[in-house]
């Protein structure tokens, strides 16, 4: 059975659309059809971080208002089998899409996909309507900011209020060596205040910054530490229980390594 | 400890605390709308009528909302030194 999943935060800049590729692309990897739907209209950038932008050639919009076929408009990537990007207009505003139109668009990628991935924009105005109406299923991407669990938590509000399951939350920038000293929200706390299940936990990483470069999702990066942690979201996301979170098992620090060197303290668990 | 080493050291305590209170407070607010200037002139009023009744420390006195799932709670505690013999009685305006 098919499943439409929407991303979203309500903040800017958490990494909505980072996550929403990288999702795309592991599930993907694990022999999905997946569809990853830019549903940012008018500030498209999903495709820039898939490294798909020189292939658009017709839009979500374009699509919408009969223009062309849906098949027309998905840019299949060459890269991983079954991944397909249906990339958001430039050059239009979000009035151009209702959610009307949007719930249409996705019962038909479910025909053909297995998973159809939402990627929304930010606020909770038209766009975030829009983005919801179709799905099954919303994961909340936050950073352990006050200002961003704020929005959490009204976004969390508004998933609920449109009757959808209960969201599932991936905290995005987890620094270990700053909630262990004490600066940054663990998990436990954050996982308090929003009170909806976890789904992901994802360390604060450069690599994000390089992959993003590449136009290549951390995902394909086999040793890339952002790449296991969304990895492991795919393989929750899909339904699998029980998975380990990779980003409490990392950056140690100087001393337990050492410690674990000498032999003073057991050997690290193998990220599995 | 910890907290003994990081005040030694200078530290102001976690920082992650200062977060976490802020936004429990924020969260609340924005949940049933109300700023903090109304919620005090709500307390003031609530005060006003129990220091009819009853002598109480004001000093030790808790008003504050908190969240229950997804309802939110007046909690207070109001420690009575005793109650007044000023107390009106009872039907009288």
């Amino acid at each position: 059975m098919s499943e439409c999943i929407v991303i979203t935060s309500g903040k800017g800049g958490v990494g909505k659309t980072t996550t929403t590729a990288n999702l795309g692309v592991a599930l993907a990897l694990m022999g999905n059809r997946v569809a990853v739907v830019d549903a940012d209209i008018g500030l498209r950038n999903l495709d820039v971080v898939l490294g798909l932008e020189n292939r658009i050639v017709y839009d979500l919009v374009h699509v919408i208002e009969g223009e062309c076929r849906l098949k027309q408009a998905l840019i299949k990537d060459k890269r991983v089998e079954g991944l397909d990007l249906l990339p958001a207009a430039q050059t239009r505003d979000k009035t151009a899409v209702s959610p009307d139109s949007m719930r249409r668009l996705i019962a038909q990628l479910k025909e053909t996909h297995d998973y159809v991935l939402v990627d929304c924009p930010a606020g909770i105005e038209q766009g975030f309507r829009n983005s919801i109406a179709g799905a099954d299923r919303a994961l909340i991407v936050t950073t352990p900011e006050v200002s961003a669990i704020r929005d959490a938590d009204r976004i969390i509000g508004l998933v609920e209020a449109a009757e959808m399951p209960e969201p599932e939350l991936i905290i995005n920038r987890y620094r270990r060596n700053m909630v262990r000293a004490g600066d940054m929200m663990d998990k436990d706390d954050i996982l308090e205040i929003l009170a909806i299940p976890l789904i992901g936990l994802i360390p604060e990483s450069e690599e994000v910054i390089i992959s993003t470069n590449r136009g290549q999702p951390a995902v394909m990066e086999p040793d890339s530490r952002v790449g296991e942690a969304l990895r492991r979201i795919a393989r929750r996301v899909h339904g699998e229980k029980g998975v380990p979170y990779a980003a409490l098992e990392q950056d140690e620090g100087f001393w337990l390594s050492f410690r674990r060197w000498m032999g003073l303290a057991p050997a690290r668990e193998v990220a599995g | 400890m910890k907290d003994l080493i990081a005040r030694f050291f200078g530290g102001r305590g976690h920082s992650k605390d200062d977060a976490k209170q802020r936004l429990k407070f924020l969260l609340i607010h924005d949940q049933v709308d109300m700023t903090p200037a109304q919620l005090e002139a709500m307390k003031a009023e609530i005060m006003e009528v129990i220091c009819r009744y009853m002598d109480v420390d004001k000093q030790d006195t808790v008003f504050r909302l908190e969240r229950l799932q997804d309802k939110v709670a007046l909690v207070s505690s109001v420690p009575v030194r005793r109650v007044t013999s000023r107390a009106p009685a009872h039907g009288a305006a």
